[in-house]
C-alpha cells in the first residue's frame, strides 16, 4: 500500500473516531426535545453550519467536481439548483411547517388532512428517498477507499456501510448540531485548501481552457477502465492498449480515428503526454464547447435543463433529514438569520467544488476516458502537487473531508429511516432499533453493490426528483389552499411518486432510451411534478365534500405569527411527550 | 388538554381570522412571496432560454476563459443569496412589525 493510502486512511479513521466521540458523548437520541434544547442554546452561526453540514452530502463533495469535469458549465445548474431548493423550501415552506409543529411530512399529513392511509404512504415515500438518497452516498464512501487505495469498489461500499450501520445501530453518531456544525467546517476547509493551491498553481501555468480542441494529457498516462465505456475521439490518437477494444482482443499499440470507439472493462489503456484526451460520448468532446452553456453537441439539452431545475427548486423540500433541522432555531427572526448564513455557506462550498472540477479538466483528464469523473476531487492534490509529502498530505485532507460529507447525511438519514421503520412500520413486532437500523441500512447497501454507478450528480437529482414529485405538491398546496382533501392529497403523491420511482429505476437498471424519452426517464421532474399537482388539485375539487371541518383552524396556525399562543402550546406538548 | 384551554383557543382563532391586521399581514406576505417567485424563476428560465437561443452572446469572451455564459451562470448564486438577503429585509421590516400589531391587538382585546 503507497503512504498516499495510508495517510488517506488515517485520516479517515481519525474524522469517523472523531464524530463517534463527539457524538457518543453528547445528548442521548436525536429527540424531539434535543432539538428544543439546543434551539435555546444554539447560534445561529452555528445552526446554519449545521444545517449546511447535514445538508452537503458526498454526493455534493464529489459530485459536483465530477459532473462539472465532464459537462462543464451546464453543470452549474446542479449547484445553483441546491441552493435555489432551498430557497423554495425558506419562501413556502420552512415558517408554516415550524408553527405546525409538524418534524416531519407524515406527521404534517396526519395533522392537516387527518388521513391515516395519507400517513402511510408518505411513510413509504420518506422511506424511498431515504434508501434512494443513502445510495450514492455509499457509493461516494467506497469510490473514496476505492480511489485513493485501489481496493475494489465493492469492498469500500460494504465498509463503508457496515460502518454506518454499527455506529447508528450502537447509538453513536447522533445528528447533534455541534458534530454537524464541525463537519461542515471540516468539508469546507477539505476544499477550499485544495482548491485555493490548485488555482495558484493554474495561474502559474500557462495552461488555458479556452481552445476549441480536446483537452490533453500533460504527461505519460495509464487509464484502467472498470466498466464498459464509449469514447468519442474527435482528432486521431494513437495509444498503447491492452484488453478489448472495438470489440477485439488488443495487446499493443492502436490508432484511433474520428468517431465512437468502445472500450471494455479491465482494460488498460496508455497516452503519450500531449495526446488529445477522447471523452465519454455525450459529453462535451472540445474544450471550448464545455466552456459554452448547452452546447450543439447535447441532445435535448432544454429540457433536460429545465427538468433538473424543477427537481432540484422543488425536490429539496421534500428531504427528510432537512425539514426537522429548521426547529432549532428559537424563534421565526433567528431562522431566517440562519437562513441567509446558510446560502452563503452553501455558495462557499459550491464555489469551492466548481472550481476543483473545472480545473480537473487540466490535472486530471485521464478521468474523462474512464468515465469517473466523480473521482476528480480525490485525484487532483496528487495531480497538482504531485506525490511528494505534500500531494500526500492534501490528499489525504480531501479523504477525510469526502469521508465527513458522508457521515454526516447518511447518519441522519440512515437515523430517520430507522426511526420511521421502528415506529411506523415494525410497529410492536421489532422495538428494537437496532434491527430497524440494520434493515434500514441493508436495502440501500444491496442496491449500491446491485447496481450500476451512476455519476453522483445523476442519482441525486433523480432523488430530489422522486421528493419534488411527492413531497412538494404535498406541502405547497398542503399550506396555501384550503381546498386540499385527503383523497387528492393521496391520488396525487401516488401519480407523481409511481412516475417518477419508475424513471428511477429504469435508469439504475440500466434501461436508457434515446431522444426525449431517454431524457425524461433521468429527468422525470418535468411531467412527474405538474401531474402530481393536477391530480392533487383536480380530485381535491372532485371530493370537496371531504374538505376536513378543521381546515380553517389548522391554516390560521401555519399562517398566524408564532407569539400568539396559537403554536405554542402544541410544540411544548410535543416536547413533554419526546422528554 | 383541558376544556377551557380548548375554548379560549376557540375564541383566539376567530378573534386572529377576523381581524384586520391579520387580513394585512397575510396580505403582505403574498405580496411579496408570490411576485419574487415568479421573478427568480423568470431569471433562471431566462438564462435556459438565452443558452439555448442566442449561442453567439453566451459565448462571448469577456477576460481570459470566463465568458457571458458563466458569469451569468454565477450570477445565479448571487441573485439566489440577495433574494434570501431581501427576504429577510421584508420579513424584519414589514412582517414581524405587522405580526406585532395583530399581538398586542389580540392581548389587549382578551
Amino acid at each position: 500500500m503507497s503512504s498516499t493510502a495510508i495517510v488517506a486512511i488515517m485520516a479517515i479513521v481519525l474524522v469517523a473516531v472523531a464524530s463517534a466521540v463527539v457524538g457518543a458523548i453528547g445528548v442521548r437520541a436525536r429527540s424531539t426535545s434535543d432539538f428544543l434544547v439546543a434551539s435555546r442554546t444554539v447560534r445561529p452561526g452555528t445552526n446554519a453550519a449545521a444545517i449546511s453540514g447535514e445538508y452537503l452530502s458526498a454526493a455534493s463533495f464529489l459530485g459536483i467536481a465530477g459532473i462539472v469535469l465532464q459537462e462543464g458549465v451546464d453543470a452549474l445548474w446542479y449547484p445553483v439548483g441546491f441552493t435555489g431548493g432551498y430557497l423554495a423550501l425558506l419562501l413556502f415552506v420552512a415558517a408554516p411547517l415550524r408553527r405546525s409543529g409538524a418534524y416531519t411530512v407524515p406527521d404534517f399529513a396526519e395533522e392537516r388532512l387527518g388521513s391515516p392511509v395519507l400517513r402511510k404512504i408518505c411513510t413509504l415515500f420518506v422511506i424511498v428517498i431515504g434508501w434512494l438518497y443513502m445510495l450514492p452516498q455509499l457509493q461516494g464512501a467506497g469510490l473514496t477507499v476505492a480511489t485513493v487505495t485501489s481496493l475494489p469498489p465493492w469492498l469500500g461500499v460494504a465498509a463503508a456501510g457496515t460502518i454506518i450501520v454499527v455506529t447508528v445501530a450502537l447509538g453513536g453518531m447522533r445528528s447533534i448540531t455541534l458534530v454537524q456544525a464541525f463537519q461542515y467546517w471540516l468539508k469546507l476547509t477539505a476544499l477550499a485548501v485544495p482548491a485555493v493551491i490548485a488555482l495558484i498553481f493554474f495561474l502559474n501555468d500557462d495552461r488555458t481552457f479556452d481552445r476549441a480542441a480536446p483537452p490533453q494529457f500533460a504527461a505519460r498516462t495509464t487509464v484502467d477502465i472498470r466498466t464498459d465505456v464509449v469514447l468519442q475521439v474527435g482528432l486521431p490518437v494513437s495509444l498503447e492498449a491492452a484488453g478489448v477494444v472495438d470489440g477485439r482482443p488488443v495487446d499493443g499499440p492502436v490508432r484511433w480515428e474520428p468517431g465512437p470507439h468502445t472500450v471494455a472493462e479491465d482494460s488498460r489503456l496508455v497516452f503519450a503526454g500531449g495526446t488529445a484526451v477522447p471523452v465519454v460520448a455525450g459529453s462535451p468532446p472540445t474544450d471550448a464547447e464545455w466552456l459554452d452553456p448547452l452546447p450543439a453537441s447535447r441532445d435535448h439539452g432544454l429540457l433536460a435543463i429545465y427538468s433538473l431545475i424543477i427537481a432540484t427548486f422543488l425536490g429539496t423540500m421534500g428531504l427528510p433529514h432537512v425539514l426537522v433541522r429548521f426547529y432549532t432555531n428559537p424563534d421565526g427572526r433567528a431562522a431566517r438569520r440562519s437562513a441567509v448564513l446558510v446560502l452563503a455557506m452553501l455558495g462557499l462550498f459550491y464555489l469551492m467544488v466548481t472550481v476543483l472540477g473545472a480545473l480537473s479538466r487540466l490535472y486530471t483528464p485521464q478521468l474523462l476516458v474512464s468515465g469517473e469523473t466523480d473521482a476528480a476531487v480525490l485525484l487532483l492534490p496528487a495531480a497538482v502537487l504531485g506525490s511528494g509529502w505534500a500531494g500526500v498530505l492534501l490528499g489525504g485532507i480531501v479523504a477525510a473531508g469526502a469521508w465527513a460529507a458522508f457521515l454526516s447525511t447518511s447518519s441522519g438519514l440512515l437515523a430517520s429511516i430507522a426511526g420511521v421503520l421502528s415506529t411506523d412500520v415494525l410497529r410492536g413486532r421489532a422495538r428494537d432499533l437496532r434491527f430497524s437500523a440494520l434493515l434500514a441500512g441493508a436495502v440501500p447497501l444491496m442496491l449500491a453493490l446491485g447496481v450500476t454507478r451512476l455519476d453522483f450528480s445523476e442519482t441525486v437529482a433523480l432523488v430530489f426528483a422522486v421528493a419534488a414529485s411527492t413531497f412538494c405538491p404535498l406541502l405547497i398546496l398542503g399550506i396555501w389552499w384550503r381546498g386540499l382533501t385527503d383523497h387528492g392529497a393521496v391520488a396525487g403523491v401516488l401519480v407523481g411518486g409511481v412516475l417518477s420511482v419508475v424513471a428511477v429505476a429504469l435508469s439504475l437498471a440500466g434501461l436508457s432510451g434515446t431522444g426525449w424519452i431517454g431524457v425524461l426517464l433521468y429527468r422525470p421532474a418535468v411531467v412527474s411534478v405538474p401531474a402530481a399537482f393536477l391530480t392533487m388539485i383536480v380530485v381535491s375539487l372532485l371530493t370537496a365534500q371531504r374538505r376536513p371541518a378543521d381546515t380553517d383552524r389548522v391554516l390560521l396556525r401555519l399562517h398566524a405569527p408564532e407569539r400568539l399562543g396559537l403554536s405554542r402550546d402544541r410544540i411544548e406538548g410535543r416536547g413533554q411527550q419526546f422528554g | 388538554m383541558s376544556t377551557t384551554g380548548e375554548r379560549s383557543t376557540g375564541t383566539i382563532y376567530e378573534q386572529v381570522q377576523d381581524s384586520p391586521e391579520f387580513a394585512d399581514l397575510r396580505s403582505r406576505l403574498r405580496r411579496f412571496v408570490f411576485p419574487m417567485s415568479a421573478a427568480f424563476l423568470l431569471w433562471y428560465l431566462a438564462y435556459v432560454l438565452l443558452a439555448s437561443y442566442a449561442p453567439g452572446f453566451m459565448s462571448i469572451k469577456v477576460i481570459g476563459n470566463i465568458n457571458v455564459g458563466l458569469i451569468i451562470g454565477l450570477l445565479q448564486f448571487v441573485t439566489t443569496f440577495a433574494i434570501t438577503t431581501i427576504y429577510v429585509r421584508y420579513a424584519n421590516k414589514y412582517l414581524d412589525p405587522a405580526a406585532e400589531r395583530l399581538r398586542t391587538q389580540i392581548e389587549s382585546a382578551t
